[in-house]
């Protein structure tokens, strides 16, 4: 390690929080990337400016994505970052690791680049930070000998991700984990070809806690839910109500359709499940003495993105139920409708609810062969982008 | 997705391969008036049979096998 002084990032290590400034020092031990990352990031903090060139045509034989190139502006400077490519790994469903894959992961990206990684990018991948275009195939070929694959970038599918599930969660309606190995699995080619107008993320959450943020953040969200009744346990509930806690005021209060009664007297809660819109937040609080009901699936919504062309758009549902199971060839065959209307139609750099926003909700119900419900609506008043057909206007 | 590739599709996208030296799927879908999906199938098996290559260039465009010298690629 050089004797470099740092002044303004050692400001990012003082507080009671983990500091990325001391990670990286540590790195820099064993790394001169990461030595000349701490170098080229203190004069970043000096001029106010970032230095980092993004982009150009770097990856692996046969991949088009899974590889973002980074370029150094202060590549005289700083020798050791002049190139600094991050590669994306597909990450296992739900970031289930063994000790021994982390480290194995760790020794490839130690012998082939900075050592530094960041767990997980917003996608979901495991991202490795920092290697030099020489040294992406023989990592690919290492990660690729331990049973490892690239994630997606660019235009194209991008790696799909899911919470949890039931491996780990009592709510999860469905197995998320199968169903995001599965859609891995089936839409690999659009993953490692970005082919399309622009990225396209599909995340799936088990139940509506989506501890994946699917709504906020993919163009096909899925999210687990059920068709039935809440269940009750009414001992459970009693034994709540023994413990202190006011049911009134902490869950029926709060029920943001007002589907649940206490009757305090009789000590009785009871659901109107018509009314109820599968929020959680009742079984949330009440964990021991509520459970999702017993018909489970998923609702499936599209359009969610950050701002870029259009500002933030959360997504939409588009079917408020469909059964899940192994092999999901209508869930399968959804994606494929879907993706193609929206690579035949979209523009350069539009995402999917870009796309529905600039066409009109009927064309895009219309093409898929969905029915117009209620369900689609997101709150009352709320414009759902449906007009009649001309055809059907009753004129008379 | 579309499984089996058209072989009519297939000859189309060859002939016009044979006229440019690289084309997103995209535009030859466009230039032949064939659904995308049909022409990204055909590439696909096209792909297989080793008679084009994908060229990765911010996207990803087709060539025919070998035309592809001298154009970057990976």
């Amino acid at each position: 390690m050089t004797d470099r002084k740092t002044p303004l990032l050692d400001e990012l290590e003082k507080g009671p929080w983990p500091s990325f400034v001391t990670e990286i020092k540590r790195a820099g031990k064993k790394s001169a990337k990461a030595e000349d990352l701490l170098g080229q990031l203190e004069k970043s903090f000096e001029d106010k400016t970032g230095y980092w060139k993004h982009g150009g045509i770097v990856g692996v034989r046969g991949y088009g994505g899974g590889v973002i190139g980074r370029y150094s502006q202060k590549g005289e400077e700083f020798p050791n970052v002049a190139e600094f490519h991050t590669v994306r790994v597909n990450q296992p469903a739900g970031w289930f690791y063994t000790s021994d894959t982390l480290r194995k992961i760790c020794d490839i990206w130690e012998k082939h680049g900075s050592g530094l990684t960041n767990l997980h990018g917003s996608t979901g991948d495991l991202i490795l930070l920092g290697t030099d275009t020489s040294k992406l195939q023989p990592c690919f070929d290492d990660l690729s000998d331990a049973g490892f694959d690239l994630g997606g970038s660019g235009g194209g599918l991008r790696t799909p991700s899911c919470c949890v599930g039931p491996a780990r969660c009592e709510y999860a309606c469905i197995d998320t984990l199968d169903v995001t190995h599965e859609i891995t699995m089936a839409f690999q080619d659009y993953i490692h070809r970005p082919m399309w107008p622009y990225k396209f993320k599909i995340k799936v959450s088990g139940c509506g806690n989506d501890c994946v943020a699917a709504i906020a953040r993919a163009d096909f969200t899925i999210i687990g839910t059920w068709r039935d009744a809440i269940r009750i346990d009414d001992a459970a509930v009693k034994a709540y109500v023994d413990s202190g806690m006011d049911i009134s005021k902490m869950v029926v209060q709060k029920c943001p359709t007002s589907a649940l009664e206490w009757d305090a007297t009789n000590g009785k809660l009871t659901l109107c499940a018509e009314d109820c819109v599968r929020c959680m937040h009742c079984i949330n609080v009440m964990p021991k003495a509520l459970r999702p009901g017993v018909e489970k699936g998923a609702s499936i919504l599209v359009g969610g993105k950050a701002p870029v062309v259009q500002g933030a758009m959360l997504s939409w549902v588009i079917v408020p139920f469909m059964k899940l199971e192994p092999p999901y060839e209508d869930l399968k065959d959804l994606i494929t409708r879907i993706t193609e209307w929206w690579d035949e139609h979209g523009k350069s750099r539009e995402r999917l609810g870009e796309l529905i926003y600039r066409k009109g909700m009927r064309y895009f119900l219309r093409d898929m062969g969905l029915e117009p419900t209620p369900q689609m609506v997101m709150a009352p008043r709320t414009n759902p982008y449906w007009f009649w057909w001309p055809e059907e206007v009753n004129k008379g | 997705m579309v499984e089996a590739a058209n072989p009519e599709i297939k000859d189309k996208v060859l002939d016009y391969l044979h006229k440019v030296p690289k084309a997103k799927s995209r535009d030859i879908a466009a230039t032949l008036d064939i659904k995308k999906a049909l022409v990204d199938a055909a590439i696909k098996e096209l792909a297989n049979e080793d008679l084009v290559e994908y060229l990765y260039i911010g996207t990803t465009y087709v060539t025919l096998k070998g035309s592809g010298e001298g154009l970057p690629k990976i």
